[in-house]
């Protein structure tokens, strides 16, 4: 990845993304006590919820990975 | 060979091994200085590193209040994996402006940073015992769950030949004896391999309900039919209640001073940088098994009572144990790959506990060796209190979780916002803290656990925050510090 610069960009654009994802991980968009469908064995909006945490560590780790901790210069 | 006679072999092994790596670490000692004993000496590699956030994080609360937690709620209880993850994506608003800091001040305690940030201020002595208090208060709650977990575990690896009280006093004990002896290095190595048996543990557990419920669909359809509402959408204030543990979980689960600790006790920033990217994936790899493993628990022990449904991971295991030699022998590893998880995050609390009480609440010299004694000796007399509060739980192992993040969040201000808002002044941050420990403690009181689905502790926070930020916002420009005030070393 590029430069400094570049790498903090993408950084917080990830962030923003797993912030997303959090929150559709909750079921919002469904209505209380609705049947869920089996999607992979799990009730649908369960596969979801999986789906977006599943998403968000991915990116997670990709961020910690350009995250730019300045600290040799004081040891 | 029984299945109780096995636990207390492999119980037995287990003990010795603890023993025989915490004198190891003791000759590994540099020094007696408190930055040695409580951090090793600030040498801790990405792989001990991972294994030991890993292993501190992941505990008696992961592997029996979780499944517990499950068992009761239903398929929403998959809201731990989401807040299990949300602890190491809310580390980047801590680590990559603390540990340059931490480094330079030679920090031991959380106290340092407050020392350190608010130096100067009229303020910052109470604040830094009031944010000691809070934490020694959550940590000490935290040993109990911990101490509950282990003696529930004990109990049932020895096939009941191990009574819950013995199984809690005894094992207290052997923690006392390892930490005390080895310190950080002790704790760390010992993280490091309880954390590879509690993943091979928890990875193997899970094949075997894959394979003996059916797979997950015939699982999910047998849930459905036993208890409809574990699998239907769940309602407003359900999940409400999701967004707000996510919130209170992942703001208070980075300011663990044993977390903060192990910020310090990284060998580098690259360390630390590769410990926490592996550290995203382990909620995956460890809370959404364990709730699965809560969730094949219903149509197998419908009905359990409130407490009793924090057995149920034990009760599982019991039952895999009785279908033959070899799940016998898979079973005892689970059970201790379990136990190692619950001891080493007792030995991370009781680690921290010591110095937090040393140098943050009575103010003892962070570079001291008697500081180190000091601090050994304040962790076994919280370790004996603990104990006897363990031999009559009065809560479920959630609950207790709750109420320990629930004090533990109103310290956000005074480590995130202090970080990021040059502004913030001491007083603000103590006035907003006592404002939100007031409602949270208070709700705690009159029996108030949360409002429609929000914690009191989240919305203590929100008051914290106001009254730190009004407080701050107000004071005249010249009381503002221009920066970091003093390094802790230089006190």
């Amino acid at each position: 990845m590029g430069d400094a610069r570049t790498r903090q960009i993408v950084r917080r654009l990830l962030l923003g993304v797993i912030g997303l994802l959090y929150v559709l991980s909750i079921p919002w968009y469904r209505r209380s006590g609705a049947e869920p469908e089996l999607w992979l064995g799990f009730p649908d909006w369960v596969a979801v919820a999986i789906a977006c945490y599943v998403g968000a560590a991915i990116l997670n780790a990709v961020a910690w990975l350009l995250t730019e901790i300045p600290e040799d210069d004081a040891e | 060979m029984s299945f109780g006679t096995l636990g207390v072999l492999a119980l037995g092994l287990y003990l010795v091994f603890l023993v025989a790596v915490s004198e190891f670490a003791r000759r590994a000692r540099v020094d007696q200085t408190p930055a040695d004993h409580f951090l090793a000496a600030r040498h801790l590699g990405t792989f001990v590193l991972l294994l030991t956030l890993y292993a501190t994080a992941y505990s008696g609360n992961s592997l029996l209040g979780y499944p517990g937690e499950a068992y009761r709620r239903g398929f929403s209880w998959i809201m731990a994996t989401g807040f299990m993850l949300s602890i190491v994506v809310v580390f980047h608003a801590l680590v990559p402006k603390l540990r340059p800091i931490a480094i330079r001040g030679r920090f031991v305690t959380p106290g340092d940073w407050i020392r350190h940030r608010f130096g100067g201020e009229p303020a910052e002595r109470p604040l830094r015992i009031v944010i000691g208090a809070l934490m020694v208060l959550a940590l000490a709650n935290f040993l109990l769950a911990q101490l509950v977990a282990m003696g529930h575990v004990a109990h049932e690896v020895t096939g009941g030949a191990l009574p819950f009280a013995v199984g809690v006093v005894g094992l207290a004990a052997v923690i006392l004896f390892y930490e005390t002896r080895g310190g950080m290095r002790a704790v760390a190595w010992t993280d490091a391999a309880q954390g590879v048996l509690m993943l091979v543990g928890l990875l193997v557990l899970l094949a075997w309900l894959l394979a003996d419920g059916g797979g997950i669909a015939a699982t999910t359809r047998k849930i459905a039919e036993l208890r409809p509402a574990a699998v239907t959408v769940p309602d407003t204030v359900e999940r409400m209640n999701w967004a707000s543990t996510i919130v209170l979980l992942g703001l208070a689960s980075v300011l663990y001073p044993q977390a903060i600790q192990r910020v310090f006790a990284a060998r580098s920033a690259g360390s630390l940088r590769r410990a926490l990217a592996l550290m995203s994936f382990m909620p995956l790899t460890t809370t959404l098994v364990v709730t699965l493993i809560g969730l094949a628990a219903i149509p197998r022990f419908e009905a359990l009572g409130t407490i009793e449904a924090d057995t149920v991971m034990p009760r599982l295991l019991g039952a895999w144990a009785e279908e033959g030699p070899g799940a016998r022998a898979m079973a005892i590893v689970v059970f201790i790959g379990a136990l190692a998880a619950i001891m080493s995050t007792a030995d991370s609390v009781l680690l921290s506990l010591g110095s937090l009480i040393a140098v943050d609440l009575f103010g003892r010299p962070g570079g001291a060796p008697d500081t180190t004694r000091f601090g050994k000796r304040a962790a076994a007399v919280v370790m004996g209190g603990a104990a006897l509060f363990a031999l009559a739980p009065p809560l479920t192992l959630w609950r207790l979780i709750e109420l320990k993040m629930e004090l533990l969040i109103q310290c956000v201000p005074a480590f995130l916002l202090a970080l990021h808002w040059r502004r913030l002044g001491a007083a603000g941050c103590l006035a907003g803290a006592v404002v939100g420990t007031a409602i949270a403690a208070g709700g705690t009181l009159l029996g108030v656990k949360r409002l429609g689905g929000i914690h009191m502790g989240v919305i203590g926070l929100a008051a914290n925050l106001v009254v730190a930020v009004a407080w701050s916002a107000f004071r005249p420009s010249g009381q503002v510090s221009a920066g970091p005030a003093r390094s802790a070393s230089a006190r």
